[in-house]
């Protein structure tokens, strides 16, 4: 059969590839053109400045500081909103009463903006009049108030968890769908051969459900690496620049400082590094998937 | 499908009639919310323009100060800023630089000009050109809580930072939730925090030979004195939490013997805790009996690029008329920057006003200098650093002045 121009595949995605072209490339180029100049506080281009923004970047005392914690901060993240997801969403799957309201409980999370999310945390997190001190007072584990937010050694933890709360929503709801998609009957013959409930999941349940786990693990990469503002409403990457991951030390870089050149560079650096990761674990996550 | 043409050009005509019409001339003006009543501030004061100049479309657009000049660094590299908008006066000179900002001068006569205190126009004024109109005014003076200091039997509020010591010693033996100095350690200002005690010791931000005055004895001596009260718990715990905001929470619930902060707060104090027995008083002073206060205006600007620069102007001499200056000043509590606001009952008799008043003489701005935002950030994360003991002093400010040099080059 021959086929007609219009039903030709590349033809058929070129209003999609245009759209995405528009969305990806054309911001990409405006930055890259940023990132390559000498631009004034307000964005207008001054002339060519080759590397030197790039350079101004990466000998920014606090820039080694912000890209080690944005590995630590991504990858505690990750890993620690896919450990707690995984039990929830094994819970969410068994039939119970409830199971609707159960399950709204736990996506309400992600309806509440971010800022609000942190905004509220910032308060529990005050020293004098937080709630969590109050609590932990309360139920006697703590006799004097600890400052939370005041270094970085208790506040960078706490934004951590707060980070795992907020992502634990999204993470569960690719996780359900994921178990939705698996048999029953699988697991009703694997418990009739005796199988433990430890040994169904990780013979059956887990193995089935790695492409949902590489789902979750790179779009959470994504959003984590750039989550802005949980940091910023608690420390705004204080003290001392001792919360700052790369996100908030971009923020700070091009709108309080004003050197939206450098601004540039360090957000070209950072999407080129999140596409290396990216790509990396697909490859890996494919690889594994033939073998 | 063809369109019959006839219907389609009377419908242009149409469209441009009534847009020729109806929109005389827009004034876009960006406000920065100082606090809820800013917005119905200008609205009303908008509205009340435009019944005099039905030729004139004032619109205001209300941005929080946090993001405004995020806003405007967004909304000038897309060519689509306002005509007017309020600014800090430190950002000025970048405006002015980039030939963002317009002259005002052809503009003003005598009488305008006659309308402002010398000491809060000549910020805005740089080559003997005006570039802005001081359009917020403020500076620190001391709060403390009277029922505090007659409980730790203190008399007479501390003139001295060793009397401010003395003192927040005997408030904080009161017990274990209230104490001595309401410090501030975190978010914007936590650098000004540190100069009150720099000032007060003889120092100077930028000194004369154009470098950093953060390596000088007066900055070791004190970050010395704000490191050691900490230690002693003479302030609250754990100061790298505190945002100005915090503290002044602090002193509202009426757990803090003192703090220094804006006149502000005496207007959130009348509104939230009314019965809080405090008093205002002036910025201790050092050794030598230096001090200084932080004076901070905000201009509002034209933009060079406006097209309405004429609508714009009329615009700027209502809000300038006493009448609007002073329901903003008294609704706001800032201190007057006109002579006319100032000598109205409402503000000469206000006697927490006058403190702030009295300390203008020894007022001090932000250097007019490009970076002054970087280096207000490394001053206040050299502090930071400090007040959590994560680092020696001398070393500390020295490391931050010789980095703030590099920017000052």
């Amino acid at each position: 059969m021959k086929r007609s121009a219009l039903t030709n595949p590349y033809i058929l995605i070129l209003p999609g590839v245009l759209l995405a072209g528009f969305i990806v490339i054309w911001p990409l180029v405006q930055i890259t053109e940023i990132a390559v100049s000498e631009v004034n506080r307000f964005g207008q281009l001054r002339g060519f400045a080759g590397l030197e923004n790039f350079v101004a970047v990466v000998t920014d005392p606090a820039f080694l500081g912000a890209c080690w914690r944005t590995f630590i901060w991504t990858v505690a993240i990750v890993v620690g909103s896919i450990a707690v997801s995984m039990p929830v969403a094994l819970i969410l799957n068994e039939d119970f009463h409830g199971r609707g309201i159960a399950r709204i409980i736990m996506m309400l999370p992600w309806a509440v903006s971010l800022t609000m999310t942190a905004i509220i945390w910032r308060w529990a997190l005050n020293g004098e009049s937080g709630m969590l001190n109050s609590a932990l007072k309360a139920l006697g584990v703590i006799d004097t108030n600890i400052q939370w937010l005041a270094q970085s050694s208790t506040a960078f933890p706490m934004q951590i968890m707060i980070g795992i709360l907020v992502t634990m929503p999204f993470t569960t709801t690719i996780f359900l769908g994921g178990l939705s998609s698996i048999p029953d009957d699988l697991n009703e013959a694997a418990q009739l051969e005796g199988a433990s409930p430890w040994q169904v999941f990780r013979e059956i349940t887990l193995p089935l459900m790695r492409p949902f786990l590489n789902i979750a693990v790179v779009m959470n990469t994504i959003y984590v690496f750039n989550s802005f503002p949980i940091i910023w409403a608690t420390t705004q990457g204080g003290p001392a620049n001792s919360t700052d991951i790369l996100v908030t030390h971009l923020y700070k870089v091009g709108f309080r400082f004003g050197k939206l050149g450098d601004a540039a560079a360090l957000s070209l650096m950072m999407f080129a590094a999140l596409l290396v990761l990216t790509l990396i674990y697909v490859r890996l996550a494919m690889r594994e998937d033939k073998s | 499908m063809k369109m019959p043409t006839r219907t389609a050009a009377s419908a242009l005509a149409l469209i441009l009639g009534t847009a020729g019409f109806a929109a005389a001339e827009d004034v876009r003006v960006t406000v920065a919310e100082y606090s809820s009543l800013t917005g119905p501030y200008f609205e009303e004061a908008a509205a009340a323009f435009e019944e005099q100049n039905p030729d004139i479309d004032i619109q205001i657009e209300v941005v929080p100060w946090d993001v405004l000049l995020q806003k405007l660094t967004t909304d000038i590299s897309g060519n689509a800023n306002a005509d007017l908008s309020i600014i800090g006066t430190r950002w000025l000179l970048d405006f002015v630089d980039s030939g963002i900002a317009a002259p005002l001068d052809e503009f003003m006569d005598d009488e305008f000009k006659g309308r402002f205190f010398e000491a809060f126009l000549s910020p805005s004024m740089m080559d003997g050109k005006t570039y802005g109109l001081p359009v917020a005014a403020s500076a620190r003076a001391m709060y403390y809580n009277k029922d505090l200091f007659e409980q730790a039997g203190i008399e007479t509020p501390p003139k001295t930072w060793e009397e401010l010591s003395a003192a927040a010693e005997k408030i904080a033996a009161l017990g274990d939730e209230t104490y001595g100095f309401g410090l501030q350690g975190k978010e914007i200002e936590t650098d000004v925090y540190f100069y009150y005690g720099f000032w007060s010791n003889g120092g100077e931000l930028i000194e004369e030979d154009g470098t950093s005055g953060l390596d000088t004895q007066a900055a070791y001596d004190a970050a010395a004195m704000y490191k050691s009260m900490i230690d002693s718990g003479l302030t609250q715990p754990g100061v790298t939490s505190y945002s100005r905001e915090d503290v002044q929470n602090l002193f509202k619930q009426g757990r803090v013997g003192m703090m220094i902060t804006a006149p502000f707060l005496a207007t959130q104090i009348a509104n939230e805790v009314p019965d809080l027995n405090y008093g205002v008083t002036a910025i201790p002073s050092g050794p030598d009996g230096a001090r200084g206060t932080y004076g901070v205006t905000d201009s509002i600007i034209m933009f060079e690029n406006s097209e309405h620069k004429e609508a714009a102007w009329k615009f700027l001499d209502t809000l300038f008329s006493q009448e609007w200056r002073s329901r903003f000043t008294g609704g706001e509590g800032f201190l007057p920057v006109q002579g006319a606001v100032a000598d109205e009952p409402a503000f000469a008799d206000n006697e927490v006003l006058k403190e702030f008043t009295n300390l203008l003489p020894d007022a001090r701005f932000a250097p007019v200098i490009p970076g002054w935002e970087e280096i207000a950030d490394i001053t206040s994360s050299a502090i930071q650093t400090i007040y959590l003991g994560e680092g020696e002093i001398e070393p500390t400010l020295n490391d931050a002045a010789a980095r703030i040099n590099d920017i000052l080059k």
